[in-house]
């Protein structure tokens, strides 16, 4: 059981690791088959991770009712919304528009989902507000530096602003084309020798957590 | 008098008539399999001529032999196609600079077969006049190894190394000296604050899975949180996005709970999943927080948009707040919100301080000898570029080429 | 005065909310349209598009759902309006589960609009799991990616994908992302491989990160935002979305400055008392 649960995919991880690494030097039309058939494999095991999500959240959920913990009401609620939208998409075979025509799929899509999600990520505009109001203060050099640049980006990035201070349009895109450019590349520097440093410790099998298990081995 | 006129006459007329000077064909055609590709193509050269212009135009002809009926498949006008800096590295160039080169792919007018043998010809015309270049024959052939990535290889190479001595060297001394982060102080702040309320601590791990570095980050962090939310005997809450780092976290709870000595205090559902989905997660989090109130917000690992509704309603609540994340988007939201924010890397950093495990100590240093690797190359890259460009010398690319990212 | 300073200083964020809920609504009732100035980063897309000779292959890839609808929609809309104008043949794909419907209707929108047609003209794929994985299988072969597109047509054979094999007979692909699965995923595993000219259209918040690929050439061009789309909306003379909600995010704007210069001033009033204020 061991073997199947550590072993064998960290050797798997290695193999594969290492042929895919060597397989971005490699032109031969034998390697350009070897990574089209792994990408087909790829995306059937993303495909079986939708189910697997699913899954999951169908057992915590109905462990809730079960138990009736407090809150289990919403379980319910979770259960009837899931099963509803999955009834309907089969009903309507998975499409959202037949022929010009609005399926329930698409009436569920676009009168449910839509504003749902739009709803909480308009709820951003009003917390940058008040957050911008509670933290933008000139307490020091630098949070003055930031506010000035906050001030100056957020007048030329609008007509208004563009409009009424002509030159905050240029300090703009030469902040963002500049300033910020520099800043972000050094983080993307950092960030990217992060990835390849992990992707490399899983290859090799130093680091294993995602396997579920102990860290450091 | 009449004498002179006559000659006059004559050279005049002599000059109107000659015959104009004969258009030259290319010079130096040749014909060769297109390196480091997946095969099926052909590549061509010649030299350049001071008589390039756009009025001239070069045209390929292809046939599967020189005795075959040759076919018209590229046309394009002569003072194009030509060999720039930077096209080929030094140690992989079909053509030097400043000479011609057109690649010739398959196409569904002219297929081109690996193996097999092809001959082509260039046709020069200028106005009325033409030259044809000399029959070259050439064999594509498809390729094991992109030669002209040589130096990409040669880098990851050398990176795995410098990562692998310098997790070796950390687990023989895993007190390698790491700067002192400055939340960290506040985390046992926090912790302080959040017994003395009586209020539960909330600790977010992410939107991330466990193979991402921020997630793993954020899972160490929580390790040392929890031994000292054990040794206070504080509630700590940390609700999940995804299963396996629910499980993972689980794992990591309880054995701070053990290693601070007090067993019995750990509840299994501290660690509790609730959704993948980025904003039904977003509002049962925000819900926990205004209902139970937590002392103190961690936000450790990577997150999107939804990063602000979850700081701000935190801080709506009179929460002390961390953040730690390499999510550089939401920096902005985190700094402007919370109390004390980790960025980039230093949450990594604070992973390894905090733990002193080899592995990501000795990651840690790998990773810097890497950025200062890259640092040195950016001014000495510049330095030599720069002085390039002033003296008029190439000399230079042989090293910069070294540093550059080829096909 | 200092007691009114304290006061504003510690304002019940409620107050906030409801200015910026005038300062959005307002100018949606009543606009004072202004005149909207194109940055060189959208125009590099808006050229490179009028470029391409007709029945050229635009591949756009909606990597976003409804809840950066309001920034990435009026881009959607105002490329597939150029593209069709220019007469150019438009593949449409996305990364995103819960944006097929979403993407599929600006499809259907703007087709009807322009009299274009399903399989001839455009054709959108909908959505296949796999991210990284999915962009290397259409390098390799596109009708292998998709076998059949959004309505279950299979995609061998029809007009619109005439003479496209696989990403590298695309002539131009322009990313619309909201997020993680986006612009540097397709760069990563696309043009770098299959040596496509793309670009990037993004939400606001993600744009300042993506310039280090814009300066890079990269990419070679960036919409950002729906400042961006109101941009592209100018340069293709046709408003929209974007240039309509550009009077509220003008306002929006423009009361957050005046609440954070306001906020420094009693700010600075509290300063001078003894001790400093939280």
């Amino acid at each position: 059981m061991i073997f199947l649960k550590r072993q064998l995919p960290l050797v798997i991880t290695f193999i594969m690791g290492v042929t895919f690494t060597l397989q971005y030097y490699i032109p031969h039309p034998v390697s350009e088959e070897a990574i089209t058939n792994v990408a087909k494999w790829m995306q059937i095991i993303s495909g079986f991770a939708l189910f697997l999500g699913l899954a999951s959240l169908f057992h915590v959920h109905a462990v809730k009712i079960k138990r009736q913990v407090p809150g289990w009401g919403y379980s319910l609620v979770l259960y009837a919304g899931m099963l509803g939208m999955i009834a309907v998409g089969f009903w309507s075979h998975g499409e959202t528009r037949v022929d010009g025509a609005q399926t329930s799929f698409g009436w569920l899509y676009d009168y449910t989902m839509v504003p749902l999600q739009g709803t909480m990520f308009s709820i951003l505009a009003f917390f940058i507000a008040s957050a911008a109001y509670r933290a933008f203060r000139a307490r020091s050099r630098e949070a003055s530096v930031l506010l000035a640049s906050a001030v100056i980006v957020m007048m030329g990035r609008v007509p208004l602003g563009q409009f009424l201070v002509p030159w905050s349009w240029d300090v703009t895109q030469w902040l963002l084309n500049v300033l910020n450019s520099a800043v972000r590349r050094a983080i993307l520097i950092g960030v990217s020798m992060g990835a390849v440093a992990l992707s490399l410790k899983i290859i090799l099998g130093i680091e294993r957590s995602y396997l579920g298990g102990g860290r450091d081995q | 008098m009449n004498v002179v006129a006559f000659l006059c006459l004559l050279f005049f007329s002599g000059v109107a008539f000659a015959a104009p000077p004969s258009l030259a064909p290319p010079e130096g055609f040749r014909v060769l399999d297109t390196p480091n590709d997946t095969g099926k193509s052909l590549s061509l050269v010649w030299k350049a001529s001071p008589s390039d212009s756009k009025n001239r135009s070069i045209q390929v002809w292809a046939a599967e032999s020189p005795h075959a009926a040759f076919k018209k498949v590229a046309e394009f006008p002569s003072n194009t196609r030509y060999v720039k800096a930077g096209d080929f590295p030094w140690w992989a160039q079909p053509a030097g600079k400043g000479e011609h080169y057109v690649k010739l792919s398959s196409s569904q007018a002219f297929p081109i077969e690996d193996g097999k043998s092809y001959a082509v010809k260039l046709l020069v015309r200028d106005g009325e006049q033409e030259a044809w270049s000399e029959i070259a024959e050439g064999r594509p052939a498809p390729n094991f190894f992109n030669t002209a990535q040589v130096n990409n290889l040669v880098f990851v190479l050398a990176f795995t190394g410098v990562l692998l001595a310098s997790i070796a060297a950390a687990r023989r001394n895993p007190h390698i000296y790491l700067r002192r982060i400055a939340g960290l102080d506040a985390v046992e702040e926090a912790i302080g604050r959040s017994t003395e309320m009586g209020r539960p601590i909330l600790y977010l791990t992410g939107a991330g899975d466990m193979s991402e570095v921020p997630t793993i980050a954020a899972t160490v962090i929580l390790g040392e949180v929890a031994k000292k939310v054990a040794h206070y005997d504080t509630s700590l809450k940390v609700p999940h996005r995804d299963p396996i780092v629910m499980a993972v976290c689980q794992e990591i709870v309880k054995e701070a709970y053990v290693e601070a000595g007090r067993p019995d205090a750990y509840k299994e559902d501290s660690n509790f999943f609730i959704t993948s989905d980025q904003f039904s997660y977003t509002a049962a989090v925000d819900g926990i927080m205004l209902r139970e109130k937590p002392a103190a917000n961690f936000f450790m690992g990577s997150y999107f948009a939804e990063s602000l509704l979850l700081t701000e309603t935190g801080a709506s609540t009179g929460a002390i707040q961390i953040a730690g994340t390499d999510s550089d988007h939401q920096l902005p939201f985190f700094v402007t919100t919370c109390d004390y924010t980790l960025i980039g890397e230093e949450l990594y950093a604070a992973s390894a301080y905090l733990s002193r495990e080899p592995v990501l100590v000795g990651t840690l240093r790998g990773q810097d000898f890497g950025k200062a690797f890259i640092m040195s190359v950016l001014v000495l890259g510049t330095a030599l570029a720069t002085i390039g460009v002033v003296a008029g010398t190439e000399n230079f690319d042989y090293v910069l080429d070294f540093f550059k990212d080829f096909k | 005065m200092k007691e009114f300073a304290r006061r504003m200083v510690g304002i019940d964020r409620r107050i906030i909310f409801l200015l910026i809920a005038a300062a959005v609504l307002l100018p949606l009732v009543k606009p004072f349209g202004l005149p909207i100035k194109v940055s060189p980063e959208v125009k590099a897309v808006y050229d490179y598009i009028e470029a391409l000779p007709e029945r050229s292959v635009l591949f756009l890839s909606f990597d976003f759902d409804p809840s950066s609808k309001p920034e990435l929609e009026p881009q959607a809309v105002a490329l597939l309006r150029h593209a069709f104008r220019k007469n150019l043949r438009v593949i449409g794909m996305t990364h995103w589960l819960t944006g097929t419907g979403l993407a599929d209707g600006v499809f259907s929108k703007v087709a009807a609009e322009m009299g274009k047609e399903r399989h001839k003209d455009y054709v959108f794929l909908g959505w296949s799991p796999g991210g990284g994985s999915l962009i290397i299988a259409m390098g390799q072969d596109l009708y292998k990616a998709f076998p059949s597109d959004y309505t279950k047509t299979p995609t061998r054979g029809m007009p619109v994908l005439d003479g496209v094999q696989n990403l590298r007979d695309v002539n131009y692909l322009v990313s619309l992302a909201a997020g993680g699965a986006g612009i540097e995923m397709w760069y990563v595993f696309g043009k770098d491989k299959y040596r496509f000219e793309m670009a990037g259209g993004s939400t606001g918040v993600i744009a300042p990160g993506l310039y280090p690929f814009l300066r890079s050439g990269q990419i070679n061009g960036l919409i950002g935002g729906l400042q961006g789309a109101a941009e592209y909306e100018t340069l293709i003379t046709q408003k929209g979305t974007a240039t309509a909600g550009m009077d509220a995010q003008s306002a929006a704007h423009f009361v957050i400055i005046v609440l954070v210069l306001l906020c420094n001033v009693f700010y600075f009033m509290l300063r001078g008392e003894k001790g400093r204020p939280n």
